[in-house]
């Protein structure tokens, strides 16, 4: 277990809790990086957009690391907030908006995309982990947990910025074709299981 | 240290040294630049931003320790794909420095890789039949679940090791492959 940080990067539960403040200056600097990208906005810049003193966004992110990934949460959970899907089986639709959301902020998808990619000391690479596995568990109550375990581990890794980066940056796809690769694949994952739900 | 082919080259090899003990993120220009003694404004010159530094290390660790083993069949690339999954375990610092450079916007235009081409051309041999699309499909999962940021997350999220992580990537490219539709199944 790592350790607690001196100002940790919030939760889910205290996302939902960020004062004004606090969404004042994610917003400010998410807004900068579309404008600049992720190395060239200071924090005295991000003040000024959001209308505050640099010293106040110091006393809510110590580091500029800190900010990078409590924005990076913010931008998953306000701009690229996804629909509750009610079944598994929705996912590939999931999946497919998901990817057309991406492309519409790429900046942004690379911020999110990046930040999940530092270990522990980074955000929370799989944040659908839970939600995923509660579906499967109710909707296919016969999978032994190993199968569910992959299943779960494939469709969140598909339902994440990191699929959009790579399919653009490695297979040098448009928006279209990632969209329909990635929801492709997601029900290649679903196969196995179409026939297997609980009556 | 060891003589270096060029400056860049000197400067990711003291980066790559200096990930054994630190992280990516609290390696400084001014220490890379006392390691291997230039001037910062050298180190700068060479790798304008810490994006640009991000990139060439990884480009240098997938070169010098992850190279996948060469494959011309679909099975071959599914035991690569196993062997690079173990190399990963072994240096978690330095395959996370891959999959964070893989996952950043890209700091000058890029060919396509290496690798990409070579998943298609497997996949094009394997398959002549099956349409452009479908092939695109498989090759785009079998990369991307072959990929160091499939590896990241499955460790951080999911604490997989090497083993699980190589069995739900091998799990996944499997019903990929067995969603094209195979010789025997197409009318005569």
């Amino acid at each position: 277990m790592r350790p607690e940080p001196l100002s940790p990067a919030p939760t889910e539960a205290e996302d939902a809790a960020l004062n004004r403040t606090q969404e004042a200056v994610l917003s400010a600097y998410a807004e900068l990086i579309e404008e600049l990208g992720t190395d060239d906005v200071s924090f005295r810049l991000i003040a000024r957009r959001a209308g505050i003193g640099e010293r106040t966004i110091f006393r809510n992110y110590a580091t500029r690391v800190d900010l990078l990934l409590a924005t990076a949460a913010w931008i998953e959970s306000s701009i690229f907030a996804r629909p509750e899907s009610p079944s598994v089986f929705d996912m590939p639709l999931a999946i497919r908006d998901a990817m057309e959301a991406y492309d519409r902020r790429p900046e942004l998808a690379h911020v999110v995309a990046e930040t999940a990619m530092r270990g522990v000391s980074g955000a929370a690479p799989s944040p659908t982990r839970d939600s995923l596995a509660a579906m499967l568990a109710r909707e296919v109550p016969s999978l032994s947990e190993a199968e569910r375990e992959s299943i779960v581990a494939a469709l969140s890794h598909l339902d994440s910025a990191a699929t959009w980066v790579t399919l653009r940056r490695e297979m040098h796809m448009g928006g279209r074709d990632i969209a329909d690769a990635a929801a492709w694949a997601a029900e290649a994952v679903l196969d196995p299981i179409r026939g297997r739900v609980a009556s | 240290m060891a003589e270096a082919a060029d400056t860049p080259t000197a400067i990711i090899a003291r980066a790559a040294e200096e990930l054994r003990e630190q992280t990516f993120d609290d390696i400084s220009y001014r220490a890379l630049a006392d390691g291997v003694g230039v001037s910062e404004r050298t180190v700068y010159r060479q790798f304008p931003t810490r994006a640009h530094l991000l990139e060439g290390l990884a480009a240098w660790i997938e070169a010098t320790e992850f190279a996948l083993p060469a494959f011309v069949t679909i099975p071959e690339f599914r035991a690569a794909a196993r062997a690079r999954f173990g190399a990963f375990d072994a240096m978690p610092a330095y395959a996370f420095v891959c999959a964070r450079a893989e996952s950043i916007s890209p700091t000058g235009d890029s060919e396509r890789p290496f690798l990409a081409r070579t998943i298609e051309a497997m996949i094009e041999t394997a398959y002549p039949q099956v349409n452009a699309r479908d092939r695109r499909r498989v090759a785009a999962t079998l990369l991307y679940f072959a990929s160091p940021q499939f590896w990241a997350r499955m460790r951080t999220g999911f604490d997989m090791s090497a083993p699980a992580i190589a069995d739900v990537f091998d799990r996944t490219a499997g019903l990929a492959i067995d969603r094209l539709p195979t010789m025997s199944r197409m009318p005569q």
